[in-house]
């Protein structure tokens, strides 16, 4: 049951190519500048509006600090040349925190706190690896046998899925290699072409047969995980990255990515201020926890909560964006829900895609969204596990 | 560049990026010699791809070619269509392309413009005469022109043959010889300039003997390999298995050369391939790089062909017990005796390659050395024999020998029929090294060994049977060490316990010598007479007196040839079963354990706080309280092939002799003040996986070394160069270190980080419940206990710790069960 008083709208959802971490293109890329990109386009793209009237942008980042530390999201948009008067705070809900920027963004227009948002996802797992420069655990985790999961890396949490759920090494394996023939299909296909925007690295490198600074410059329009080389076979021979019996393996796990992107929201009255067409409508967020040791499994308690909040059926939803944390975790949560593999992840997901932790629920709402336009489908949903055991479901209408 | 003047070597080019060539390239980074890398250029992509390819194989190849694996990074890629221009610079070039006269002849074409004017040029040809080649070098520069015979793999081969040609200047050799000596570590033998020189020309020899023997006895291949390893003093791959490893197509060229330029030798007609070796190798059965020679791998199983059948079968032959029993006869007369009185064809079979082994030495020695000396140490550094041929004759008795060879001789059982020089019937000859030096029969007197200042650096070089050796003068003696000097201000102190361990009266008889060292000497050399440097603790108690000497073979160098591979591979199992901690734990005497604890710290912490700088000179082996020794010296100085490591962890222990400790300092030290976990993590990981360093330079990688300690290259100089650290420490005033009172620790907070990474390794099946414990300790112990993170300790609260914690492990009946295991068995247990 909500209480909103007015619909909250995405107008705009843009967000970078992915790269490879910690040695693809933007392993010199600094994320406070990517950050800063995505804003500055997604503001490109509502030439109504008057950027004083943003009420705040939230920043979805899993490590937020070195690079990313500091409130990124304020430096960002200072850096993107919003005007010194719009706020902007970096929240952290690990693999959600995107989408949970779009959540919170949301959340304010319907309560009627505000009439334009940016809400925004932002990780450099090159810069910044996943836990942090400076891990540090508490004594009393190992107090109690029951806390020890806190301390599990997210590679057992996953074996611990494929054991409890018996989902076998076969089935982890063809589906890595059908995420990696979608994401083929949809980047030659050009799927994902009206969401990307292409960034201009530019990397100062000495040139030590010269004797001077070179800069070399790329364009940064293709994600660079998907890879045309895999098959089930060459999945196959991988072995297991965790444990040492395990199924689990580096070519059926996510990627270590670098990315950022930006959702621009806006109530029906500001929208039409601006003279902007919707692209969807935001219908919901929920979030649950499980078991820390079976995290991957997170999605099956929060998909149906959100479902029920916002009054729609499971069958009602004609595109699924599941982030693949682990072929794992994704196939115990589809078989436990009974999701149709053919609605899940069209286009690939974040096994072929990558996955920027912080960043990928407003990277995947990019995609969901352009998505559902361009194949004039109606419902659609964002959802993901997140570490320490929770699961998180966004709903969205297109259009 | 003139005689007199020394050679500066500031770079070297290697031509030819095969198998040899890259890998004298690799040793010569190790060396810290810059090299350029030359091979062909590549037809498409990269022109450099061929020699980058190479590079990179380098970096896979076990054991492994390189001291540090990133310094494969350091070798400066080249090739003769681009790079010729960069030979100018290359003080020495070092040519090591195919054995082909013809393709030799056109890169010398090529290269001979672009060298510099004090280039020396050598080739590593094995085969091909070293005159001819010259031949085709152009004149004016063949007096820098001779050649360097490296043997594979040449990192850890220590022979180098030296040949000139005619027109070679004499002090460019001896130059050279010391850059090979000193900056590359190698033992050099001059050769003659003939088919193969001496190391090949008698080892490959020695394995045609052994084919024509087996097969006229109609022994399997797999049982000449037990018989001829290291039953007889040879390195465990034996024969065949030799041969496999160098390949039967090398082995096949190297007999050929010998076939088709030796056509006067006596034994010619043995210069031949036999038929079934030379359908393996057509059928492309070459051995190890193919996967497939005289033995395969299938499965699990080696099998090995059978002549008969000309298939292959499991390999399953053994030495027959009544020949081991010979073979392990101590008194080389008798064994020798045994041998040939017997009846049994086993025994027949090594009588006969040995005689004709024999045979062929004595009346080729002339021809292909100076002397005798340098036929043994050619086979011995370049085949990795305990004994030279010579050696063991001498030592089996020369004239018994030498009358059964004239017997067998006489009735046609030796190969050839040609006698034995007249040299060897001498009436008054009882071998060929005595104490005025070496036969040489060109000469017909003893040659002394060479004179050359390179030499001087080896106070005690490797040692040739017959030669008096006493190693300087005895301070004091116990049951455990021997202290001792050499006429100046250094007191050195060797330990006499098998495998150097350590135990109560190594550590009373180090103490004492540390007393020693400050009141009458300068400075305290710890330096053993034969590696390893110490394979750890010995708790088990010595019996007060008849504490016997370590034995003395005459080859060390034999011997850890024959034990590299197995010592990388299984490090950490040998100086476990050292840790003869079971007689204690089993009498229930913990609190004798925990007092020879307490001692060790004792004596560690005397070595780093002693008055006079203390000094640890490594060779070979330095695990566990070994490697304790090491990090609290003042200074340690090792040779490339030393490997050290802390590997209690591997029987259920902790390291307590200070190892965390100090590893715990340094942590903190390198933080400057700032995060010590990084630091930490790299020396928790070490000892928490008893990682061992391959070499010296990876140990410092690993941290066991510090940046101020030295890598020496050849282990004959170890000595020398450890007292000159010595002297220099002194001279420079000094003084031991202050005590820190005031060492920040991770604390608890860092234990419970290092428990999460552990936790994930148990939770993934990696390791035990056992395992687990082991890893909280040293965490708690390297952390500093369960204190706040960033408190202040000393070094004792620290060494309490290692105690404490050490002493909780060993009362664990699982720590007692791992420890026994591996006493019995001498293979790790994991519970």
């Amino acid at each position: 049951m909500t209480r909103q008083v007015q619909d909250a709208y995405i107008v705009v959802a843009t967000r970078t190519a992915v790269g490879k971490a910690p040695r693809g293109m933007y392993k010199n890329t600094r994320p406070d500048d990517l950050l800063a990109h995505v804003i500055r386009s997604a503001i490109a793209q509502c030439p109504g509006l008057d950027p004083r009237e943003i009420g705040d942008v939230i920043a979805g980042c899993a490590m937020p600090e070195g690079e990313q530390g500091m409130n990124v999201a304020r430096i960002g948009l200072l850096l993107a040349g919003l005007p010194d008067t719009v706020p902007g705070m970096t929240i952290n809900r690990f693999c959600s925190s995107g989408l949970q920027a779009v959540a919170d963004a949301a959340a304010r227009i319907r309560l009627g706190e505000a009439e334009v948002m940016i809400a925004a996802g932002i990780e450099s797992m090159s810069m910044v690896p996943m836990g942090g420069n400076k891990p540090s655990f508490s004594p009393a985790i190992f107090e109690k046998d029951e806390n020890v999961a806190i301390a599990y890396g997210m590679g057992i949490t996953a074996e611990r899925v494929a054991a409890q759920w018996k989902i076998n090494r076969e089935d982890q394996d063809l589906f890595a290699a059908e995420s990696h023939r979608r994401a083929n299909w949809a980047t030659d296909a050009g799927e994902f072409r009206d969401e990307i925007s292409p960034y201009a690295i530019s990397e100062r490198l000495p040139d030590l047969e010269r004797r001077q600074i070179a800069v070399r410059t790329r364009r940064a329009e293709q994600d660079e995980g998907p890879r045309r080389d895999t098959s089930v076979e060459a999945l196959a021979k991988l072995k297991p990255a965790f444990a040492a019996k395990g199924s689990v393996t580096a070519g059926n796990s996510s990627q270590m990515s670098d990315g950022a992107a930006a959702v621009v929201l806006m109530s029906e009255a500001a929208m039409k201020r601006c003279k902007l067409e919707p692209l969807g409508r935001f219908l919901g967020y929920a979030v649950a926890g499980v078991a820390p040791e079976v995290m991957g499994i997170g999605p099956v308690q929060a998909i149906p909560k959100v479902l029920a909040q916002a009054g729609l059926k499971q069958e009602q939803l004609d595109w699924i964006e599941l982030n693949e944390a682990f072929a794992a975790q994704s196939l115990a949560v589809m078989r436990e829900l009974g999701l149709d593999p053919a609605k899940v992840n069209p286009l690939g997901g974040a096994i072929a895609l990558g996955h920027p932790l912080g960043a990928t629920g407003a990277i995947r709402t990019a995609t969901l969204l352009h998505g559902l336009r361009r194949h004039k489908k109606q419902y659609g949903m964002v959802t993901m596990c997140i570490g320490t055991g929770m699961g998180a479901a966004g709903l969205f209408e297109a259009l | 560049m003139s005689a007199k003047s020394p050679l500066l070597v500031r770079k070297v080019a290697v031509l030819g990026a095969g198998v040899m060539g890259a890998q004298i390239a690799a040793h010569l980074i190790n060396a810290n010699v810059p090299v350029v890398l030359f091979e062909l250029a590549a037809k498409e992509g990269d022109p450099n791809g061929n020699v980058l390819k190479a590079v990179a194989n380098l970096k896979k190849l076990e054991p492994s070619p390189l001291a540090t694996k990133d310094r494969a990074d350091l070798i400066e890629p080249a090739n003769y269509d681009q790079h010729l221009d960069r030979l100018a610079e290359c003080d020495i070039v070092i040519e090591a392309i195919s054995e082909r006269m013809d393709w030799k002849a056109d890169l010398y074409r090529k290269v001979a413009p672009h060298l510099g004017a004090h280039t020396i040029f050598a080739s590593n040809t094995s085969g091909l005469s070293i005159n001819s080649l010259a031949g085709v070098f152009p004149e004016a520069q063949r007096n820098r022109f001779c050649g360097v015979h490296f043997f594979n793999p040449p990192r850890y081969m220590h022979l180098v043959e030296l040949i000139a040609c005619s027109g070679t200047d004499a002090g460019i050799l001896d130059e050279l010889e010391r850059f090979l000596v000193t900056t590359l570590g190698k033992g050099v033998v001059r050769a003659k300039d003939t088919p193969n020189f001496i190391a090949n020309r008698v080892g490959v020899f020695s394995m045609l003997a052994t084919l024509h023997h087996a097969e006229r006895l109609g022994i399997g291949f797999d049982t000449v390999d037990a018989l001829t390893g290291p039953l007889v003093g040879r390195p465990k791959s034996a024969t065949f298995r030799t041969a496999d490893v160098v390949g039967l197509d090398t082995f096949a060229h190297v007999v050929h050369t010998m076939r088709d330029t030796l056509p006067e030798d006596p034994w010619h007609k043995y210069y031949a391939i036999p038929a079934w070796m030379q359908k393996l190798i057509e059928a492309g059965a070459l051995g190890q790089k193919t996967r497939k020679g005289v033995y395969q791998k299938v499965g699990r199983d080696i099998q090995v062909l059978e002549l008969k059948t000309g298939a292959y079968r499991v390999s399953d032959g053994k030495a027959d017990e009544a020949v081991v029993e010979i073979l392990k006869n101590k008194n080389a007369a008798e064994r020798f005796a045994q041998l040939h009185a017997s009846n049994h064809p086993q025994a027949q079979f090594i009588w006969s390659i040995f005689r004709d082994t024999f045979h062929y030495c004595a009346l080729h020695l002339e021809s292909i050395a100076h002397n005798a000396r340098d036929l043994d140490f050619a086979i011995r550094w370049g085949f990795g024999w305990d004994s030279g041929p010579f050696e063991i004759w001498q030592s089996a008795g020369w004239k018994q020998v030498a009358g059964w060879i004239d017997a067998d001789i006489a009735t046609g059982k030796t190969m050839v029929a040609a006698p034995l020089p007249a040299w060897v019937g001498e009436a008054s000859r009882n071998g060929v090294h005595g104490a005025t030096g070496s036969w040489a029969p060109a000469t017909q007197d003893y040659q002394s060994r060479s004179a050359l200042p390179v030499y001087r650096r080896q106070p005690f070089p490797d040692r040739l049977l017959g030669e008096e050796r006493t190693y300087g003068k005895t301070i004091f003696e116990t049951d455990g060490v021997r202290c001792w000097h050499m006429g100046d201000d250094i007191a050195i102190v060797s330990f006499k316990s098998r495998m150097h361990a350590i135990g109560d009266d190594v550590l009373q008889g180090v103490q004492q010598a540390i007393d020693e060292a400050e009141r009458n000497y300068a400075g305290l050399v710890i330096w053993q007479i034969e590696p390893p440097f110490s394979v750890g603790a010995n708790l088990k108690k010595t019996s007060g007196s008849g504490a016997k000497a370590p034995p003395a073979p005459p080859s060390a160098l034999g011997k850890l040839f024959k034990n590299f591979k197995r010592e990388a591979e299984s490090l950490a199992l040998k100086a476990a079963r050292q840790l003869g901690v079971a007689d204690q734990l089993m009498a229930g005497k913990l609190a004798e354990v925990e007092h020879l604890v307490e001692q060790f710290q004792v004596t560690t912490q005397m070595l780093k706080y002693s008055m006079v700088p203390t000094v640890a000179a490594v060779d070979g082996l330095a695990l566990g309280g070994g490697c304790e020794f090491i990090m609290h010296s003042d200074r340690a100085v090792a040779t490339l092939e030393s490997y050290i490591g802390l590997v209690e962890v591997g029987v259920g222990l902790l390291p307590a002799g200070g190892g965390c400790k100090e590893f715990t300092m340094r942590a903190a030290a390198e933080a400057k003040g700032g995060d010590i976990s990084p630091f930490l993590q790299k020396y928790f990981k070490a000892v928490a996986m008893a990682e061992v360093g391959r070499s010296a330079e990876h140990a410092r990688e690993l941290g066991y070394l510090r940046a101020t300690d030295r890598v020496v290259m050849n282990r004959f100089e170890l000595l020398e160069i450890a007292k000159a650290e010595a002297r220099a420490l002194a001279a420079a005033g000094y003084r031991p270190p202050l005590r820190a009172k005031a060492i920040p620790v991770l604390g608890r907070s860092g234990i419970s980080t290092i428990r999460a990474f552990v936790e994930n390794m148990h939770a993934g099946g990696h390791i035990s419940d056992h395992d687990r414990l082991i890893a909280a300790k040293v965490a708690t112990v390297m952390c500093g206990g369960d204190i706040e993170s960033g408190s202040l300790v000393d070094e004792q609260w620290l060494l309490d710790l290692e105690r404490q914690h050490f002493m909780e492990l060993i009362a664990t009946e699982k720590s007692q069960e791992r420890i026994e295991h591996m006493l019995k068995t001498g293979k790790p247990l994991r519970n």
